[in-house]
């Protein structure tokens, strides 16, 4: 379990959230959802050192994350950024050797299990065939799903990817969906940003709602909508819609 | 592709090899009096032998290959270096005020200890150090972006460039010697003042070179580092570190020389691709052939008259710049 108690956290040196206590459960796929400007990204750049957690902790499994040796946090929880500089020049193959920074000694060496990973996590998303191409040549979905491929390889129990599916196309999209449920039935916990409630509804275990720099609640696909929060804090609607595959909800 | 690219490497970095052994060659047989290669070698391989050509290859022409070969080595690491950590074209030792504070320091020590040379390279070295702290506390307090520690530089460098210009109307004595030092020129290097500065400069280009994969990783920005479990703060302090004992320690003995940081990185980008851990070796090796081709060309083009090697530098480097800026298209020279 991923666990901010009491947290308060900046960044640079103005504070944007305070007092947040949330967790994320084990081996399963919570969504963060809310407006722009709600906080989402700031949360979870606490996680990656983006923004500074001043007060309160980070609990993960138990442990204190932040005081955790940098290698060993990057060997427990990966980091899909949704702001990323300019395209690196770099090959798709050398981005995702990326990944494997964490495991790599000082010879930075790569070993079998390296070159499996990255083997593995190029074809999960589709670039075999694009491996020795630069990322900066490629596409802005192709971009995404090479930082996708990086995360992949980088093999953690914890993952947290803020809107990967930007720029990705409705194959893409539907991929990503897949890739994320392949994830939770390896189990990975995953913690993602999801603009498209929809689809936050169809594939989470758990949904955590903010709203003006608050977590506003949090509960169940099922729960939701219900509870009336999601409505209120998107000023939508939202109908359960009875099909095949289960419940999908249309949103309005 | 990328078998192409290890290719470009080994060809890039077999012809600048080739190409520094004949300039080194080239830049002990040449000068006022041409020697042969025997005289060379016997000058070289006994160390009493007196001849006037044997004193003028060991006392004069050796002494200045080598500064040649550690300065341009030197800068071009450094400039790749800075590119990479700063993720900016335009950075290199000048850009970020290494130079300029390494040369107000080394000014100082002309003003103050003007018969002790060994006080030149110290005070260089430190001169570095100090103005590279103070640009890295200030981008630090500034919220530490690339770009603060840019504009931090620049301001710096300007403020310094201007003391030094202080220095230089308040006191007649040192202009002469000033005048050399702010252009940049090898005359007059003997092996005591590249002797401290030499291991410094080989050192920091190994260092930066088998951290390479570190630098690789910063530039896919900060967070994305630190999720990979790489410090990016520490690493770039490092690195500011490394380039700036590189500059300083160039600084210290062949004063204000420019533009070779800036163009070379550039040119090998081209030839070998943005690794760090390829880069670095390659603007150093590239750096050593771009000095030692100017300076032997200030010897040789207007014998017996000759000219610094920072003039040539800056002379043929800015239209070779603007020619690559202007055949890429601006698009393979950005980093």
């Amino acid at each position: 379990m991923l666990e901010f108690r009491n947290a308060d956290i900046s960044v640079g040196r103005t504070g944007i959230l305070e007092d947040i206590n949330v967790s994320f459960e084990k081996g399963k796929i919570t969504s963060l959802v809310g407006p722009n400007g709600s906080g989402k990204t700031t949360l979870l750049q606490s996680l990656n050192g983006l923004s500074c957690v001043k007060g309160g902790e980070i609990l993960l499994e138990g442990k204190d994350y932040l005081a955790l040796p940098p290698k060993e946090r990057a060997q427990s929880l990966s980091f899909f950024s949704q702001l990323r500089g300019g395209a690196p020049n770099i090959s798709v193959r050398g981005l995702v050797e990326h990944g494997r920074f964490p495991y790599m000694g000082f010879s930075r060496h790569l070993s079998a299990e390296d070159r499996e990973a990255m083997d593995r996590a190029m074809e999960f998303t589709g670039l075999t065939a694009e491996a020795d191409r630069q990322v900066s040549e490629l596409s802005g979905g192709m971009q995404q799903r090479a930082y996708l491929a990086m995360q992949l390889a980088q093999d953690c129990p914890y993952m947290v990817m803020d809107e990967p599916g930007n720029y990705l196309d409705l194959p893409g999209q539907r991929e990503l969906e897949r890739l994320i449920l392949c994830l939770k039935e390896e189990g990975k916990t995953v913690i993602v940003v999801i603009h498209d409630l929809s689809k936050a509804l169809r594939i989470s275990d758990s949904i955590v709602v903010m709203d003006r720099r608050k977590i506003v609640g949090s509960g169940t696909p099922r729960e939701l909508p219900e509870s009336g929060l999601l409505q209120r804090v998107f000023d939508c609607r939202i109908r359960p819609v009875e099909t095949e595959e289960g419940i999908r909800y249309l949103v309005e | 592709m990328k078998k192409g690219a290890s290719e470009n490497s080994r060809i890039f970095f077999l012809l600048t090899a080739l190409l520094l052994i004949l300039l080194l060659f080239l830049g002990l047989a040449l000068g006022s009096v041409s020697v042969s290669l025997r005289e060379i070698l016997h000058a070289l391989s006994d160390p009493n032998a007196q001849t006037a050509n044997d004193v003028i290859i060991r006392s004069v022409r050796l002494p200045r290959v080598l500064a040649g070969l550690l300065t341009g080595a030197g800068l071009g690491a450094a400039g790749a270096i800075l590119q990479a950590v700063l993720n900016n074209s335009l950075a290199s030792s000048n850009t970020i005020g290494v130079n300029s504070g390494a040369g107000f320091f080394v000014m100082l020590s002309m003003l103050i200890f003007p018969k002790n040379p060994a006080a030149k390279s110290f005070m260089a070295f430190l001169g570095a150090l100090v103005t590279v702290l103070f640009i890295l506390c200030l981008a630090y307090y500034a919220e530490r972006s690339r770009v603060t520690i840019i504009l931090a530089g620049i301001t710096v460098s300007s403020f310094l460039t201007a003391a030094m210009n202080l220095i230089k109307t308040l006191d007649d004595s040192i202009v002469i010697n000033s005048l050399s030092f702010s252009i940049g020129s090898l005359a007059g290097v003997t092996m005591s003042s590249i002797a401290y500065p030499a291991p410094g400069i080989l050192l920091a280009i190994l260092i930066a070179s088998l951290l390479g994969k570190a630098l690789n990783i910063m530039n896919l920005g900060d967070g994305t580092a630190m999720s990979l479990g790489l410090n990016a703060g520490f690493f770039r302090i490092i690195y500011v570190l490394l380039a700036s004992l590189l500059a300083g320690c160039v600084v210290s003995y062949s004063g204000l020389i420019g533009f070779v940081g800036l163009i070379v990185p550039h040119v090998c980008r081209y030839f070998v691709g943005h690794d760090a851990r390829v880069l670095i070796p390659a603007s150093a090796l590239l750096g050593s052939v771009f000095v030692l081709t100017a300076d032997l060309a200030g010897r040789v083009l207007f014998a017996p008259y000759e000219l610094p090697v920072g003039i040539i530098l800056s002379l043929s480097g800015a239209p070779f710049f603007l020619y690559l800026l202007l055949k890429k298209g601006g698009r393979r020279v950005n980093a």
